[in-house]
């Protein structure tokens, strides 16, 4: 009796397991799709304009001709800015939050709280609190400075959240240990914690600056709009989001060139991935030995 | 920690110097507004920075009402307007470099002559579906309409008063040219281009199209030009105040001869045109 109600619900389980793995396989493969599509057509579309004229060249015509460069040079200028400013910032919360106070203390929930809150707020909104404070009061005006200290304010609470999980990830055992070797609490961190968290920090850092490159409705109210080679940081540059924006948007027949601005955004995120997770690699090796 | 450290003193003493470069107020002007002016404007503005090396023209997008109150305010020199100003807004000084109007075209072999608003409606509404219906042949309509955010279809359905969600289009283009191809290749098309774009390509490339007149108003630069075509709009330049030298020169400057062309590759039509277009063809063919 007690055999066959066994058999019964094994088949039973079965045909749920069965069930569960194919919506699971669909779904995943729907995703899948929905990534593949826009970058397949990010990819057909843009092909043609992708050369190394497109790349070295200025813009010419609204950015219907020509190429792309003081684009490429005023965005790598903000997203530097913006992650030279906000690393730091970032990592010394995410150590004081892990290393320093308690976990459930009430200094540690106001700094998450905060955090937790700057994370929701539409990046619209910095955009418009970057104009007023760097733009007006510190009188930055539109430029490179502004949009990236404005950028580097929207990535603070998600960069130092994202570190604090990575920091999480390495248990207490490391700290205890150190100590036992009458380490300091800063040489444990230097020597153990941080190198051993240093790629999910390298993660951090590139979701970071993946979503400071991406920007768009920001970096229009501080950086601004103006296509010319920046001279310096406090010119006004276009940034590559607002240029696929403008030209996809108001400029006629800039479709191709959007498109292919947008597959140099694309190729070039990869590139940075690459990077990063070369360089960590041996950064992390380095950190160990020393 | 130190590498970190040095190139924190770097990207300050960055910021010092460049900040100490910035002195020559009197040859830079800063001009903000609509998105619809800014691309041709930041063109105009490197024209003018070509031929007069010294000067500085800065040019900023972010809508109309942020160019009005940015000149009042007085953080910019010239603001950017896309439409005719309010009795309200007269505190400011206007002047109009450009027009943008819409035509409803529809294909050349269509029969149909002219045409009227609420025609325009029930077509865009999916009440009419049959060119018969309106007195032509008997072939189905294709209605072209434009992709969302495209300022063209805000000015369509406010002039309208159609709410874009509510149009029924079988085609959904992106921006002038491709939607004159579309009427061009299909006889049972009706689409709605900017004004300036479809004299271009009809002129240029020979598009077979064709502009209706809309409740009795031929949709041509003249009218346009003398207000009597309803769909328009006005694109001005305004400051507050008298203008200064700079100022002065630049607005002439927008309103030459010399910028028609960019004007033309914006699918505008410029202010002060000497009105017959085919003397501006030989212009625009020579950029």
């Amino acid at each position: 009796m007690s055999t066959t109600t066994f058999a019964h619900n094994t088949k039973k389980h079965n045909a749920n397991d069965w069930l569960a793995t194919t919506v699971i396989y669909i779904f995943s493969a729907l995703v899948l799709i929905a990534l593949a599509l826009p970058i397949g057509e990010i990819i057909i579309n843009g092909y043609d304009k992708l050369s190394f004229d497109f790349i070295t060249q200025l813009p010419e015509d609204s950015g219907r001709s020509g190429g792309i460069s003081s684009i490429l040079a005023s965005t790598a200028l903000i997203v530097l800015i913006a992650m030279i400013t906000a690393t730091p910032l970032a990592l010394c919360t995410a150590i004081m939050l892990t290393e320093y106070l308690p976990e459930h203390s009430l200094r540690s929930s106001i700094i998450r709280g905060s955090l937790d809150v700057l994370a929701g707020v539409p990046s619209v909104v910095f955009g418009l609190f970057g104009l007023a404070f760097f733009c007006q009061t510190l009188e930055l005006g539109y430029s490179i400075l502004a949009g990236g200290l404005t950028l580097s304010c929207m990535i603070l609470p998600t960069l130092s959240r994202s570190i604090t999980s990575a920091l999480h990830t390495v248990g207490d055992e490391y700290r205890i240990s150190g100590a036992a070797l009458c380490l300091s609490r800063l040489s444990t961190l230097w020597h153990v914690t941080l190198p051993v968290v240093l790629p999910g920090i390298a993660v951090s850092v590139l979701l970071g600056l993946t979503r400071a490159i991406a920007e768009t409705a920001l970096l229009l109210f501080t950086s601004g709009y103006s296509d010319k080679m920046p001279s310096s940081i406090t010119d006004s540059g276009r940034s590559i989001s607002v240029h696929i924006y403008e030209l996809a948007t108001n400029v006629p027949g800039g479709q191709q060139s959007a498109y292919g601005s947008a597959l140099v955004l694309l190729l070039s995120l990869l590139l940075l991935s690459v990077l990063l997770h070369l360089t960590t690699h041996k950064l992390q090796r380095r950190m160990i030995r020393g | 920690m130190k590498r970190l450290l040095s190139s924190f003193t770097l990207l300050s003493a960055l910021v010092l110097t460049s900040c100490n470069s910035q002195t020559d107020q009197e040859n830079e002007l800063m001009i903000t507004g609509s998105s619809t002016i800014a691309p041709v404007l930041s063109e105009i503005a490197k024209a003018y920075e070509r031929q007069y090396p010294n000067s500085r023209i800065e040019v900023q997008s972010g809508g109309s009402s942020k160019g009005l109150n940015d000149v009042r305010q007085g953080t910019s020199n010239i603001g950017m307007v896309s439409r005719r100003l309010k009795p309200s807004e007269s505190d400011v000084q206007s002047y109009r470099i450009a027009l943008d109007g819409l035509a409803i075209i529809v294909n050349q072999s269509n029969p149909i002559e002219e045409i009227n608003s609420l025609q325009v409606i029930d077509i865009y509404l999916g009440k009419i579906t049959n060119w018969k219906q309106l007195g032509g042949m008997d072939k189905e309509i294709t209605v072209v309409s434009k992709a969302e955010g495209r300022s063209t279809l805000e000015v369509f359905s406010k002039y309208f008063g159609i709410s874009y969600r509510d149009i029924q289009a079988h085609v959904i283009i992106g921006d002038n040219q491709q939607g004159i191809q579309t009427v061009n290749g299909n006889t049972g098309a009706i689409g709605y281009v900017s004004i300036g774009a479809a004299e271009y390509e009809e002129t240029h490339n020979n598009a077979a199209i064709k502009r209706l007149p809309l409740d009795g108003t031929a949709a041509t630069t003249e009218n346009l030009i003398n207000q009597s075509y309803p769909i328009a709009r006005d694109l001005n330049l305004v400051l507050k105040g008298k203008p200064s030298n700079l100022e002065q020169q630049f607005i002439d400057f927008s309103k030459s001869t010399d910028v028609i062309k960019y004007y033309h590759s914006h699918s505008l039509i410029p202010a002060t045109l000497p009105t017959k277009i085919s003397s501006n063809t030989e212009q625009s063919t020579v950029h």
